[in-house]
């Protein structure tokens, strides 16, 4: 149908009202995000595709990349320091992740009751997880040295030979499992605010009707902060399969001893900065974020299980 | 049905953020130059020199500790001699030197001139990393090649070619404790491998379930394993005809093997441990050694002529040093030590080499004479030994005599260096430990390292 040259006029000058003050609005919106979004793009977007691209070349960092196929995964498989790596790694995850869950969640509910000296509680126990990573590192070798440390000290004079802890194949694991629980302060701090946000009508009510103290756990507490214990344990699932730096820090040669400290990042640096196998590194890291990808997809998929939101019905 | 949104606004709605997504996306790939950067390697690198005439040369070492101060004199020296060259000196950790370097390189901003630990060489080599000399090596450096330690020379090479020239060379004999010696009833150091083990199973002290003396364990600490006891087997390059590396083959690396298996009579936790904790102090200038708590170790001249005077100078009248036994039949020592390099994409290299040359003492013999007995470092030639000032400090050190001996014996040798260096030292590293611990036989450990070392484990 042929517009009239009236109604012609009539859109145009409708136009111009099209383009203020929503799309200003939009424009200075994106603007003003527009320096997380370039950083975005610069260090995690581009990289992320540069790390794909390298997986399947051959790269020492000079000169230009020669593409290789799946030369890099196929090598990955015959790997046997990479299955040791990966087994390190998946030790460490699955014993520290509900370790530290736990030890969190206990001091978080331990810091939630009211007693005297409440707040110093709250910052004693906060502050170590604020101390530089790599300082924290160096101070537990002190604590932990087989020869001259605290802990074999204290150990010694309640007649226990204590282990060599970083330097013994069999405790080198277990002693970087203690170290993380150095850094609890932060979940726990996570924690106490969620345990504060429990209404306290539901323990009223939970008391009233005969519940106990495991009970009133089980079945009020645990469910009402059941949100934040899923996004602690998917953060500290993510921060266990990426371990590198008090492992690269404390155990010289990295990996040391016996291959026993060489978790999955630790090997791929090695790779990437040692042996100069950049392509064969971003595989690595490509795996890594696929591996990452898949337990961060099947913890949400099977969280609908376990977690309760307040707004969903069930 | 009527659409309440305006059609043309719709449009917007997605177009805006896709076109500034876009746009940043294509921003930051311009700036980082897409996914085959290359090095940029700039055209003035290759100039002589800055408009008043003189070449600015950086040099990067990975030493800390006492040795800075030397590095700084010999900045000095360098820079009132060379009035065409002025060299800034600058230190990075060791933990981190070669990723730095790298990225270094790959910025197009590396130093002119860094100081490596010789093993990586050959890869650097390799990859293109690093720079050859050979076309320097004309007018007056055309004798450099001859004047060197042949040893010394072989440990900068790279498929004969040269890349790198010797700072200051390692030579390997052994430290024992003249009181621990005499308390054990010892008359005299060991002269061959079953004496020392025999001597130093009677040192060993452990009170109270931890460890407070060590007699010897070539399986622990910093000098540790296969790699540098091979020379005193004659076990340092193993290869088969195609150029791999083939220790599973090689009589000489069995027998090594089975030697360091030999010494599994104390856990290896605990004496790494006791090496970690003395290591830790001092700049790493310390160890238990140093500390009068161990009877016998296998280390090089700054162990006597640097550490022990500076950080526990109550042992410098108390240790005295022997070749190790071996069973090659003569003294010897493996070709090793810092080595100067020109990084690809350098300022200068041409001025970078000058220093380079200067630093190993080619044509600066009476200086560098004076300089390596105080860092305790082994000569790049023996011209620098014949130098009055190297002369006296023999004299005064008659156990020094030991290591410098050894650089001109027929049966010392440097490791050829290859593309795979690096994963065959981290190979001897792990076999050393797997055959201490147990975990590995000997003949397991050397199929490891061959297995290791050979495979191309991507790139």
């Amino acid at each position: 149908m042929l517009l009239t040259t009236q109604a012609r006029m009539t859109s145009r000058a409708a136009v111009p009202a099209l383009r203020s003050p929503g799309s200003r609005r939009l424009w200075l919106g994106l603007l003003f995000v527009s320096p997380w979004i370039i950083g975005f793009c610069g260090f995690y977007l581009y990289p992320f595709f540069a790390t794909l691209y390298y997986s399947f070349t051959s790269f020492t960092g000079i000169g230009n990349p020669t593409f290789t196929g799946l030369a890099n995964f196929d090598a990955l498989v015959h790997d046997a320091t990479f299955r040791t790596a990966l087994f390190n790694t998946f030790y460490y995850t699955v014993i520290e992740v509900p370790f530290s869950t736990i030890a969190a969640l206990g001091l978080a509910m331990l810091l939630n009751m009211n007693v005297r000296g409440q707040a110093f509680y709250r910052t004693l126990f906060y502050i170590p997880s604020i101390v530089p990573v790599v300082a924290s590192s160096l101070i537990f070798v002190w604590i932990f040295q087989p020869s001259f440390g605290i802990v074999n000290a204290l150990l010694a004079d309640v007649h226990i030979n204590g282990p060599a802890w970083f330097f013994s194949i069999t405790w080198s694991k277990p002693t970087f499992i203690l170290l993380g629980l150095w850094g609890m302060g932060q979940p726990m701090v996570i924690y106490l605010a969620a345990l504060q946000g429990v209404p306290k009508e539901m323990y009223e009510v939970a008391s009233l009707e005969g519940a106990g103290p495991w009970q009133r756990l089980r079945y009020v507490t645990i469910p009402m902060i059941s949100p934040i214990i899923l996004f602690n344990v998917i953060l500290s699932l993510v921060l266990s399969i990426q371990y590198f730096t008090q492992a690269q820090v404390i155990e010289s040669p990295p990996g040391s001893p016996g291959n026993s400290t060489m978790f999955y990042v630790t090997y791929y640096y090695q790779q990437a900065f040692q042996y100069l196998h950049l392509g064969y590194a971003s595989a690595m890291a490509f795996l890594l974020f696929i591996l990452v990808l898949i337990v961060t997809v099947v913890l949400l998929k099977t969280s609908s299980r376990w977690v309760y939101y307040e707004n969903e019905e069930r | 049905m009527t659409d309440n949104i305006p059609r043309g606004r719709r449009v917007r709605s997605w177009a805006a953020p896709a076109a500034l997504l876009a746009t940043s996306a294509v921003l930051t790939l311009a700036a980082c130059g897409g996914p085959a950067a290359s090095t940029s390697t700039s055209t003035s690198s290759t100039s002589a020199g800055s408009s008043t005439g003189v070449a600015d040369i950086t040099w990067q070492t990975m030493w800390s500790g006492n040795t800075l101060t030397l590095l700084n004199q010999m900045v000095a020296e360098f820079n009132s001699t060379h009035p065409t060259i002025h060299v800034t000196e600058s230190n990075i950790p060791s933990a981190t030197g070669d990723a730095k370097l790298l990225s270094e390189i790959a910025a197009g901003d590396p130093p002119s001139v860094f100081t490596e630990w010789n093993p990586v060489l050959g890869e650097y080599a390799a990859d293109g990393t690093i720079q050859s000399m050979a076309p320097y090596l004309t007018g007056t450096y055309s004798g450099l090649e001859k004047w060197e330690y042949p040893i010394a020379l072989q440990g900068g090479e790279y498929k004969g070619t040269l890349y790198a020239l010797p700072m200051s060379m390692n030579s390997w004999a052994l430290y024992y404790n003249k009181s621990m010696l005499k308390a054990a009833g010892i008359s005299s150091p060991p002269t061959t491998l079953a004496q020392l083990y025999a001597d130093q199973a009677k040192e060993w002290k452990i009170s109270g379930g931890k460890l407070e003396q060590i007699g010897f364990d070539p399986d622990a600490g910093d000098n540790a394993g296969f790699e540098y006891y091979g020379s005193f087997f004659g076990a340092v390059n193993c290869f088969n005809s195609a150029g791999q590396y083939s220790f599973e083959t090689c009589p000489a690396a069995a027998t090594e093997a089975n030697w360091l298996a030999q010494y599994d009579n104390y856990p290896l936790s605990d004496v790494e441990a006791m090496q970690a904790a003395y290591g830790a102090v001092a700049g790493g200038d310390d160890d238990p050694f140093v500390a009068g708590k161990m009877g016998f170790d296998m280390d090089g001249p700054w162990e006597g002529a640097q550490n022990i005077p500076v950080t526990n100078p109550s042992m410098s009248s108390n240790f005295g040093v022997v070749a190790f036994p071996g069973t090659v039949g003569q003294p010897s020592t493996f070709g090793q030590g810092n080595y100067n390099i020109i990084p690809k994409g350098a300022a200068n290299p041409r001025a970078a080499f000058t220093f380079a040359a200067w630093l190993a003492g080619y044509d600066n013999e009476t200086f560098t004479s004076t300089i390596d007995p105080k860092g305790g470092w082994m000569p790049a030639s023996p011209s620098i030994v014949k130098q009055p000032a190297y002369q006296a400090w023999l004299k005064a050190n008659p156990w020094l005599n030991v290591f410098v001996d050894q650089m001109s014996s027929s049966a010392s040798v440097a490791p050829t260096l290859t593309a795979t260096e690096s994963e065959f030292e981290t190979a001897e590293a792990t076999a050393t430990e797997d055959i201490a611990e147990r975990s590995k036989t000997p003949q397991q450990a050397l199929a490891y390292i061959d297995q290791q070392a050979n495979s191309a484990a991507g790139g």
